[in-house]
């Protein structure tokens, strides 16, 4: 197992942000980073996604692995991935189901783009294997699916060129921005809600960076020397989410994205805003490590076992939400639904990684 | 739907023709859709015991027995100035219905295409385009932003909106709600844009459940407050479970049914709540709950 090191770090503080904002409305929300800026740990999980296979698609020297490798390597992610999302979403309907018929209240069968199941099963039950039925808050898979599909493209020509890839994805963003192009929802009507054709370039992005990183620290460099920039972006942000400033997209000029702020298509403005955070944070983790060593450990071994925790995260906050729901929240709840879904993302991060510890057993 | 959009006006009576045997077939689809789904239509005995002239009462064409409700625990009543005005220029009415259930169900019997179908059984010779969008989250949260890009990228003429539920559900802060609510539809109408609200569904095992009673009540001051009309989807449906109470227990009884039966009606509501709205006077006052109080139909 490796060590812990500021990439999981960041990972497992986005994914605790993520579980504590998908119980909306509990207490601990306000005490997370993304209620004060325009982009949220979403960015960060996609930009650290694309930083971790430029590591994962090379050896320790820095060599690259044959190409027919990382293809095969990506796949087998993106099916792992796919596989997590269905047994998910299962289990999230039966969740849903279960808790409408223990509490008698069909209301819940309402619950966020659920309704759709109970009432054409049929349809629906082939738009949950077409990924083109997302339950609210079960949509950060899907996008992910799709990124890792379409990663090799990017990954080989970033070989041959990293502009290239750079513009090939730059221009892909751009283009749907303009043209407001996303993957459709079927049966509802509607997008997708993470529109992969925008958040593909935050996945590039970040796997570009690493790249560039680890051959020459002209990228080190300048983001020092623009941190000031970074922490301005970041103020910025705050001011803006606190004050509840941004632009009616009815007032702004065409084409309407570009102005903006739309978490959908990943929107400029969430853009620059993200990357003011990275250049504000970029070298918090060195210095907050030592000091809250536990802590540290506990994110890092989170991020390590980023898909599994997820998943199980995404679960714990829909059992959160129906808790909150059923029992009229407040602060006890709100307090115990926090400190058992951090043991549990914990338990499932460790259990995730004795279970590789261990040899299979044979059934 | 599309097709009397693009239809020559030759065909417009005809097309409404069809349109109402549609309509009144549509609650004998109904009951066949309780018996095995893929039994030929031809194979089942002749007419059942729908008769056409108890559905189509003088004045009231739109509500079906089982969905009648007196108006005065239907809706409120405001005026619709933008689908007036696309009336008026003869426009196609573009209707953007948003909610829980709206999410453009794949099935043809689900909301949307009923509401779509009610309002141009209702008005006839005018266009109706509905669009029908989920909105994840809540009000109170992030989702009164999402609701505006929907608004923007497909610039409706009405909002049908569906709101409460999944703010209810997570027991989000009452003020943060009505706030949140009250921002979004004073930003809709300022856009110009027409707003009908539908409150959250009533539920039996909610109905003495302080805070989701609450949740309804706000969305009925916020409707008043900013004078669009509302459409009583929980007085609606409570009236409609008492009429139907006996006889079925708990797990999968009646409150389930109810909601199949609740969004049935809800179409027929939503289309009432417009229709008369269209008629209120320009200069009129706006509140008075409409008086065309229905005489609920006797049980059956």
């Amino acid at each position: 197992m490796r060590d812990p090191n500021a990439i999981d770090f960041w990972r497992g503080l986005a994914l605790v942000t993520i579980f504590i904002n998908h119980v909306p409305g509990n207490t601990f929300e306000r005490y997370t980073y993304s209620q004060y800026g325009i982009s949220d740990a979403a960015e960060l999980f996609v930009f650290l996604a694309g930083w971790s296979i430029g590591i994962a698609t090379r050896g320790r020297d820095g060599a690259p692995e044959p190409r027919g490798r990382t293809v095969v390597r990506l796949l087998s992610r993106t099916i792992e991935v796919y596989r997590a999302q269905l047994t998910v979403m299962l289990l999230a309907l039966a969740t849903i189901a279960g808790t409408a018929l223990v509490l008698d209240n069909p209301l819940i069968l309402e619950w966020h783009n659920a309704g759709t199941f109970f009432a054409d099963p049929i349809q629906t039950i082939v738009g949950i294997a077409l990924l083109t039925h997302q339950l609210g808050f079960f949509n950060i898979l899907p996008l992910y699916v799709v990124l890792l599909g379409i990663a090799p493209v990017f990954i080989l020509l970033a070989r041959l060129s990293r502009p290239a890839a750079l513009i090939l994805s730059g221009g892909l963003y751009l283009l749907s921005l303009i043209e407001e192009w996303n993957l459709p929802s079927w049966p509802g009507e509607g997008d997708w809600f993470f529109n992969p054709l925008c958040w593909q370039f935050l996945l590039v992005l970040g796997f570009v960076l690493q790249d560039w990183n680890r051959e020459s620290d002209t990228l080190a460099r300048w983001s020092r020397r623009l941190m000031p920039a970074g922490i301005a972006l970041v103020l910025l942000g705050i001011a803006s989410a606190v004050l509840e400033i941004r632009p009616d997209p009815l007032r702004v000029p065409e084409p309407r994205l570009l102005f903006t702020f739309d978490k959908t298509y990943l929107t400029p403005a969430r853009l620059l805003h993200f990357l003011g955070v990275l250049l504000a944070f970029r070298a918090v983790y060195g210095l907050v490590a030592p000091r809250i060593g536990p802590v540290a450990g506990y994110l890092a071994r989170l991020g390590r076992n980023s898909l599994a925790v997820f998943s199980m995260g995404s679960l714990l906050s829909l059992g959160g939400q129906l808790l909150r729901f059923w029992t009229g929240g407040g602060l006890l709840v709100d307090l115990a639904i926090l400190c058992l879904g951090l043991l549990a993302m914990g338990y499932t991060a460790w259990f995730v990684e004795w279970r590789s510890r261990k040899p299979r057993p044979r059934v | 739907m599309a097709l009397p959009q693009t239809a020559p006006p030759g065909l417009r009576p005809a097309l409404l023709a069809a349109a109402l045997l549609l309509g009144a077939a549509a609650a004998e689809a109904q009951d066949a859709a309780q018996a095995p789904a893929l039994q030929p239509s031809a194979a089942r005995p002749a007419p059942t015991v729908i008769s056409p002239p108890t559905t189509a009462e003088p004045g009231d064409a739109s509500l079906s027995p089982e969905c009648r409700v007196p108006g005065s625990q239907l809706y409120t009543l405001a005026k619709l100035r933008a689908v007036k005005a696309a009336l008026k220029e003869k426009r196609p009415v573009r209707v953007l219905s948003i909610g829980g259930t709206s999410a453009g169900l794949g099935a043809s019997a689900t909301y949307p295409v009923k509401l779509e179908t009610a309002l141009e059984r209702s008005l006839p010779d005018v266009d109706i385009e509905v669009e029908a969008r989920g909105l994840q989250g809540e009000i109170a949260s992030g989702a009164a932003e999402r609701l505006r890009s929907m608004v923007a990228e497909l610039e409706p003429d009405l909002v049908v909106w569906q709101v409460g539920t999944h703010d209810a559900l997570s027991r989000v802060e009452l003020s943060a709600f009505a706030d949140a609510l009250d921002d979004a539809v004073r930003w809709i109408k300022s856009h110009d844009i027409d707003v009908v609200l539908v409150d959250p569904q009533y539920t039996a095992s909610l109905a003495d459940d302080a805070y989701y009673n609450d949740v309804v009540r706000t969305v009925r001051t916020v409707a008043a407050r900013e004078q669009v009309p509302l459409v009583q989807r929980y007085e609606a449906m409570r009236y409609l479970a008492g009429r139907t109470d006996k006889g079925e227990g708990h797990m999968l009884g009646r409150q389930f049914r109810l909601n199949d039966l609740g969004l049935r009606c809800m179409a027929e509501h939503v289309t009432r709540a417009i229709t008369l709205s269209l008629l209120q006077q320009d200069g009129g006052a706006r509140d008075a709950p409409a008086q065309q109080a229905e005489k609920p139909a006797a049980p059956r």
